[in-house]
């Protein structure tokens, strides 16, 4: 066994290099794959996104929530509602506002969901999810005419001169996005705060004993994860050009739920990895058995639940570095 | 000076008083053992004192101030801090970890967002200094989990007087322990600074007589009897309730 100083130091490097190789493919990969290979690679970003900002809550903070996509849907909505009533195309108008009112409806059904913990918790997200759910479904002025859902939302207008965003320019647009999230959630996970999430998920009782007011970290990182998880949406629905109901409930919720699953809960790029997994698996699945392709997930699902519980992500990191990362610790 | 002041302190748990009409102070420097048959209250009343409960009846001041509304994350910056009867600490993390994040809890940056953790270097000096103390820093980077019950109970203990708190709440400090572990706590406890005010609760008879200045019994939520150990071990009300009426013959400490 070698000394742990430099097995560390290994393992550093070898995480640079993983992260170097991974920016690398990311920022060419348009230059040698198809627009549909493209769109498919927008879309693992947004999912990524939106993984990794359901990771902090999760898994940083331990809390299982299942209301995670009324976030995602609220983004999503702002910017097709601005598109639909209002005629806004402007990017700089509605992705902020997305931001915010994701926020804001994080902030105030984490009032609500955090007064009470363990399945309670999960059972009132997944009850305000579907809240949200119903009333997009209900609401007229929420819908585009004749339907459920709104349609007709275009790539965005960045008001550069001279630009037209084409999809190759919008990939880099949400590539963009996805690499200051990378950062920002990077540094808050490494930062006190982010370090006595997971105190607070290991034992919280201790960490209120010992001075940290546990209420407001869960609080905040309620709030911060679901601002991120609007931006994920935000960058959805100019992907998608349509936004339906089922984007704020239960049926979206689960999939970063699985895909952090899938990756490495509480692990940082755990999520990306198994957003990796499912929308590939997905894609190729859906092309092959166009009917059962969720029976195709699904039975991946089960075995990585069976075979690698910590993840595909962990997995491979333990392959590749020839050590066990102690799972959970909070270098994670 | 006067550290806590505990006042007509109740709690019911449905039909039963588990806290009924508690009085009591703590002068700074005092080194106070409670005990107690199991089902006294003690639990409750260091529950009540930290704040993991709130009375039903009763006030609790520390250092004058009115603490009974208080939250626990609160009496912490105020300068309670706890080791619990069962383990508390976080075992999936290392033994490093579990330092720093006791640190990092009562200082004013425990809300900073974007610097690394690893930045902090007083506080980190501060863990390296509490693990050495305990003799624990070879197995700094090992989960806390992997580590001894009575190496685990040394880094708990060791931890909360990492806190510098000014009353130290030990809830059966010596429960599983070795005689030998349970002379290195009474030892570290003996070798607190003058003004740390400490207040335990154990069942070693042994290690509350070595400790305590002055001893408060319980009996089914009320307090019997509060007084120096020569005093309780006299106390003919307290043998009998404590060792059975037909405890006359034998010593409380032999118990």
């Amino acid at each position: 066994m070698e000394t742990g100083a430099t097995q560390e130091e290994q393992n550093r490097w070898l995480g640079k290099i993983l992260v170097s190789l991974g920016s690398l493919f990311l920022l060419c990969c348009p230059l040698f794959l198809s627009s549909y290979g493209e769109g498919l690679m927008t879309r693992f970003l947004i999912f990524a996104l939106f993984a990794m900002s359901y990771n902090v809550v999760f898994g940083y903070a331990g809390l299982l929530s299942l209301g995670h996509a009324a976030f995602f849907g609220a983004g999503g909505y702002t910017v097709a509602l601005l598109k639909l009533h209002f005629g806004v195309d402007l990017f700089w108008i509605s992705a902020p506002l997305g931001f915010v009112i994701a926020a804001f409806t994080a902030a105030l059904f984490g009032i609500i969901a955090l007064r009470v913990s363990g399945i309670y918790f999960l059972l009132v997200t997944f009850a305000l999810g579907q809240m949200l759910f119903s009333l997009a479904w209900n609401v007229k002025w929420l819908n585009s005419k004749g339907m459920q859902g709104i349609t007709g939302i275009s790539l965005p207008d960045l008001a550069i001169q001279g630009l037209t965003l084409n999809t190759t320019w919008y990939y880099y647009l949400v590539l963009i996005f996805f690499a200051i999230s990378v950062v920002v959630l990077y540094r808050l996970v490494n930062s006190p705060y982010g370090v006595a999430l997971v105190g607070i998920r290991e034992d919280e009782s201790r960490m209120a004993a010992v001075g940290y007011n546990t209420w407001l970290y869960k609080y905040l990182a309620f709030v911060i994860s679901g601002a991120f998880a609007g931006i994920a949406g935000v960058l959805f629905s100019y992907y998608n050009f349509f936004v339906s109901p089922h984007h704020l409930g239960i049926a979206t919720s689960f999939l970063p739920m699985v895909m952090a699953i899938m990756g490495g809960v509480g692990t940082f790029f755990g999520p990306v990895i198994g957003a990796v997994v499912f929308i590939f698996v997905e894609n190729y699945a859906s092309i092959l058995t166009p009917q059962r392709w969720p029976l195709i997930l699904g039975g991946l699902f089960v075995i990585i639940i069976m075979f690698a519980r910590d993840g595909v992500g962990v997995y491979l990191w333990r392959l590749l570095s020839k050590v066990t990362p102690g799972y959970g610790s909070i270098k994670g | 000076m006067e550290v806590l002041k505990v006042e007509d302190l109740s709690k019911r748990f449905g039909g039963i008083n588990a806290v009924n009409d508690i009085s009591f102070r703590l002068e700074v420097g005092e080194r106070v053992a409670i005990i107690g048959p199991n089902g006294a209250g003690k639990t409750t009343l260091f529950n009540l004192i930290n704040g993991q409960l709130s009375p039903s009846k009763g006030r609790i001041h520390f250092f004058g101030r009115d603490i009974t509304a208080l939250p626990t994350h609160r009496r912490a910056h105020l300068g309670q801090a706890r080791a619990f009867q069962t383990i508390s600490l976080l075992l999936n993390l290392t033994v490093l970890d579990n330092a720093l994040l006791t640190l990092h809890g009562t200082r004013p940056h425990r809300f900073k967002m974007f610097h690394p953790v690893k930045d902090f270097k007083d506080v980190f000096e501060d863990g390296v200094h509490a693990l050495n103390a305990l003799g624990l820093w070879e197995k700094k980077d090992e989960p806390v989990s992997s580590l001894a019950y009575g190496e685990q109970r040394r880094l708990e203990i060791g931890l909360g007087l990492a806190m510098q708190p000014k009353l130290l709440l030990l809830d059966e400090p010596s429960a599983g322990l070795t005689i030998d572990e349970s002379s290195d706590i009474v030892e570290i406890i003996t070798n607190l600074r003058q003004d740390m005010t400490v207040l335990i609760v154990d069942h070693d008879m042994d290690m509350v007589f070595e400790i305590a200045e002055r001893i408060i019994v319980l009996h089914y939520g009320q307090v019997i009897a509060d007084g120096t150990p020569e005093e309780i071990e006299a106390d003919q009300h307290v043998r009998e309730i404590y060792m059975g009426v037909e405890a006359s013959d034998t010593t409380l400490k032999a118990g």
